[in-house]
């Protein structure tokens, strides 16, 4: 009980850690001062710097429209997987648990399943005969459905499996409360801050989905990561603005995400 | 009981049709699309996938550079891992938490952080060049090497999300009750530690191997489809820059599914394994909160 | 005689925190000596600082005539059972005992002649090949401790090698551990934090509070003569009392304690309706009222409040007694020659 936490780490370990850091952030580095630069070329820092590469970014109309039209994408998909999964995955958990090794294997499917290969069964099902979608904002939102699968999944049945919710459930009815009146008094608000991290969890992952949203809508839509891909070739400097931007929202997000997981924790601890 | 199952099925019936209409009938319909012609049921395409030097090269490409930055990642992954066990809990965390913030900057903006320090006109690129490092000369981003590179810096941190909670599987008694019964600190990594940590690097390369199977938009970024990779022939295929026969498609990506498949039952495999080392009395707090820990390191693969 | 394994000035402190104050203890061939304490109270630490496990900040340790203090623990002869068992998960059952000897390279056959003997000793022989996770916790502690009797230390230190295993295994194990320790005439140096525990199975009890051993002595003599009120409470539900309040009870006492204990099976009830016969000479009667009474086993406990204190009284459950209800005015026998005077804390 007494033998750990109190030890330091040695230089070795402390070198190994800053290799390590330095070698995670060299990219990031380079991309943000890249972003900030005039011109960047053969000297460690660039001699010039600049905002013109953001403020290019937020004037340019097209940029606005893929961040626009990813903040809506994202939205739609990810509420239509609450509306969809939150029943689904309270009727399992706590009414059909002979299900759950089912649904492991059904959600485990989008890990193992390349998205390049989820990307060729879409085209191929939904490019022709009776559902012709191929194209459409709705195949890319069936897509990101799948996508994000998972993190809903097991966000949702974590949560129910941590508030108990097989005993709450029996407790309200006891109380005399409805089923329906059980799940959204009692259930629903106890469960709120672990769904609302896998939500968050899941729009993130979409925002910086590029596989399926290229094949699928490439041509017609352009998200942000399309976008930026498109860009990456004309001007450099304007799509590191472009990447810092991004990789700063995220950041923010998974701030927030961590916020609410330590929520989720204290609670749990209590 | 009648009241009970219409409820049920109305609150089923969205996610079901979801589910079959975007998970299972695409994949049903790839792998019926990869054996059948116009008329019948045929392996033609597969023969003809098999007989083609091209695509051999492609899926040679593909599982090479996937088993090389598994490989690395995993070793990479084992020392770093090890060597966070051994700061303070307060650093710890922050540690995990800044590599897994590098986690984020994945596919196409990854690829072009790297175009910016080692691309032909990168930073890093002109510096050497300046300075007169030949060693560096003959480094080429756009190809095998760089590649690897490249990929690498998306496996390491994956790697040693997935391998750190595995060194904390190693009681800090079993070093005790070890040297207490006569062995020294190599004696018991190679009698005790590493055995004990078999399973989860297994498991972790299965689940590295994968991610790098499947890895496309790094790719496409960086080398267009200059380079012979599955992944990216796929994407060719498909996407119509070379209008040809989407068979040829469909059966790539079979073969691709199929690597993904078993790396993924490899992983899993490995952890039924791994939880035989697991002494008991888990209690549910901590199998639920292994199980957050499960859903964060998820959020780390490359694309999907 | 001399002891076997002596411990001079042992000093051990986290941060400001002082965990083990100079402590000295004594320990003959053979000989099994329970720590007790509460937790926190530094016993562990003692047991890790006598295995090398955890550094001292002081002090001398010597074994068999010999100052082990500056040897790693592998060359200490010290065989060691955690209260987690600490099995090899990785290993089967005679692989984990057989693992000392094949780290001193044993020959194979001298190995399995050994966990076999063992195996038989701790009636595991059909478990030879099963891993640890597949037996039940007593299985397990019970594997531990043929691991470390494997290489034959010189002294096993069993750190609350029972307190993970439930009520009735815990029984057994206890005493089969003792068997096994008098077997082999093995120094053994147990800690725990069950007074029951330790009161059964030593030949010496050291109770240890805040970093210092207050009393030690044979099971008996603890239980019937702690010398401060900290060994009174513990060891026992003994009644301790106040100068004051000890007055208030006896109308007078002899000496200057400032404090008293007195076992509740030293005080007698009476029903208050049947007629006293007779008092022995030193006895006397003082009025009460039962305020809850509860069964444990062969004896029933009462709470008995009398002149403004509550007391423990346990009775013998010989079926003759009655179970006296809850309000009901009793007879309290009290014997002043069972009142124990204690020292002051620390003293």
């Amino acid at each position: 009980m007494q033998a750990s936490g109190e030890r330091r780490a040695g230089w070795g370990h402390r070198t190994l850690m800053v290799v390590l850091l330095v070698y995670l952030f060299l990219p990031l580095l380079a991309t943000f001062i890249y972003a900030f630069a005039k011109d960047w070329q053969a000297t460690i820092l660039p001699e010039r710097w600049t905002l013109e590469w953001f403020g290019e970014m937020f004037t340019d109309v097209r940029f606005m429209d893929a961040l626009w039209k990813s903040l809506y994408l994202c939205l739609i998909s990810v509420a239509l997987s609450l509306v969809v999964m939150l029943p689904a995955v309270f009727i399992i958990t706590v009414y059909l648990p002979g299900l759950e090794s089912f649904m492991k294997g059904v959600v485990v499917l989008p890990y193992a399943v390349p998205g390049v290969v989820a990307a060729v069964g879409l085209i191929r099902a939904y490019s022709s005969g009776p559902i012709n979608i191929s194209g459409t904002a709705f195949i890319l939102i069936g897509a990101y459905f799948v996508i994000i699968l998972p993190y809903m999944y097991q966000g949702i049945r974590n949560s129910l499996l941590t508030v108990s919710a097989v005993e709450l459930l029996g407790a309200a009815e006891m109380l005399g409360a409805s089923r329906m009146k059980a799940f959204i008094t009692v259930i629903l608000p106890n469960i709120w801050p672990g769904v609302m991290t896998s939500t968050l969890l899941s729009f993130s992952v979409l925002f910086g989905e590029f596989v399926l949203t290229n094949m699928l809508v490439g041509g017609h839509i352009q998200t942000i990561q399309v976008y930026l891909m498109r860009r990456m070739n004309e001007s450099g400097h304007l799509a590191s603005a472009i990447a810092i931007s991004y990789f700063l929202f995220i950041l923010v997000l998974s701030m927030v995400l961590m916020q609410l997981g330590k929520k989720v924790n204290k609670g749990m601890s209590k | 009981m009648k009241r009970k199952n219409r409820w049920f099925w109305l609150g089923l019936l969205p996610f079901v049709a979801m589910v079959a209409l975007f998970q299972l009938v695409p994949i049903v319909s790839m792998v019926t699309g990869s054996v059948s012609s116009g008329s019948g049921l045929t392996f033609e395409y597969y023969i003809r996938v098999f007989q083609s030097e091209y695509y051999l090269k492609a899926i040679k490409n593909s599982l090479l550079i996937s088993i090389f930055s598994s490989v690395i990642g995993v070793v990479a992954g084992l020392v770093f891992a090890y060597s966070i066990t051994r700061f303070s809990p307060k650093m710890r965390d922050r540690l995990i938490m800044l590599s897994n913030m590098t986690s984020n900057f994945a596919g196409v903006p990854l690829a072009f952080a790297y175009i910016i320090l080692l691309g032909s006109n990168g930073v890093f690129t002109l510096l050497f060049r300046q300075w007169g490092w030949d060693v560096f000369a003959g480094f080429d981003l756009y190809s095998w090497s760089g590649l690897v590179l490249v990929y690498v810096y998306f496996q390491v941190p994956l790697a040693l999300l997935l391998l750190y909670p595995s060194f904390y599987g190693i009681r800090e008694q079993w070093k005790e009750a070890a040297s207490l019964l006569g062995a020294g600190t190599w004696q018991f990594w190679r009698t005790i530690g590493i055995p004990v940590l078999l399973p989860a690097v297994f498991g972790t390369l299965g689940i590295l191997f994968a991610n790098s199977m499947g890895a496309y938009a790094t790719a496409y970024a960086l080398v267009g489809s200059n380079f012979n990779l599955l992944a990216v022939r796929i994407g060719n295929l498909v996407s119509g820059d070379v209008v040809s026969e989407p068979q040829l498609g469909n059966v790539l990506a079979v073969i691709l599914a199929l690597s993904t498949l078993l790396a993924v039952y490899l992983n899993h495999k490995m952890i039924q394994r791994a939880q035989r080392f697991q002494p008991g009395s888990a209690d549910r707090k901590a199998s639920v909160r292994r199980k957050n820990f499960k859903l964060k390191t998820s959020r780390l693969k490359e694309e999907l | 005689m001399k002891p076997y394994l002596r411990l001079e000035g042992i000093r051990k402190q986290f941060g400001a925190n002082t965990v083990l104050n100079q402590v000295n203890l004594e320990i003959r061939e053979g000989e099994l000596v329970t720590l007790l304490g509460p937790s926190g109270c530094g016993k562990s630490t003692l047991l890790r600082c006598i295995a090398g496990l955890t550094e001292m900040d002081g002090g001398h340790i010597w074994l068999d005539n010999q100052s082990i203090a500056e040897l790693p623990p592998r060359s200490r002869e010290i065989g060691m059972v955690f209260q987690s068992y600490a099995l090899f998960p990785n290993l089967t059952v005679s692989e984990n005992i057989e693992y000392g000897m094949r780290m001193r390279k044993a020959s194979k056959e001298a190995r399995r002649q050994r966990s076999t003997e063992l195996l038989e000793l701790i009636d595991l022989v059909d478990k030879r090949d099963a891993y640890p996770q597949q037996l039940s916790g007593g299985q397990q502690q019970r594997v531990a401790l043929a691991r470390s009797l494997a290489v034959r230390p010189k002294v096993l230190l069993l750190d609350e090698p029972l307190s993970a295993l439930d009520a009735k295994i815990r029984k057994n194990l206890r005493s089969e551990i003792r068997e096994i320790q008098k077997k082999f005439n093995m120094t053994t140096i147990f800690v725990t934090h069950d007074q029951e525990e330790a009161l059964t199975l030593s030949d010496r009890v050291c109770l240890m509070n805040q970093g210092n051993i207050v009393q030690q002595g044979a099971p008996e003599e603890l239980y019937s003569a702690p010398r401060t009120e900290f060994v009174a409470r513990f060891m026992g539900s003994y009644n301790v009392l106040s100068r004051a309040e000890a007055l208030r009870l006896f109308g007078t006492v002899k000496g200057e304690a400032e404090s008293f204990a007195i076992r509740p099976e030293a005080l007698a009830l009476l029903d208050q309706e049947r007629e006293g016969t007779g008092l022995e000479s030193g006895k006397q009667i003082v009025q009460g009222t039962v305020h809850s009474a509860s069964i444990l086993g062969n004896v029933i406990r009462y709470a008995v409040d009398t002149a403004g204190l509550r007391l423990t009284v346990d009775q013998l459950n010989d079926g003759r007694s009655l179970r006296m209800e809850e309000n009901h005015p009793v007879k309290l026998v009290l014997d002043a020659t069972q009142l124990l005077h204690l020292e002051k804390e620390g003293a």
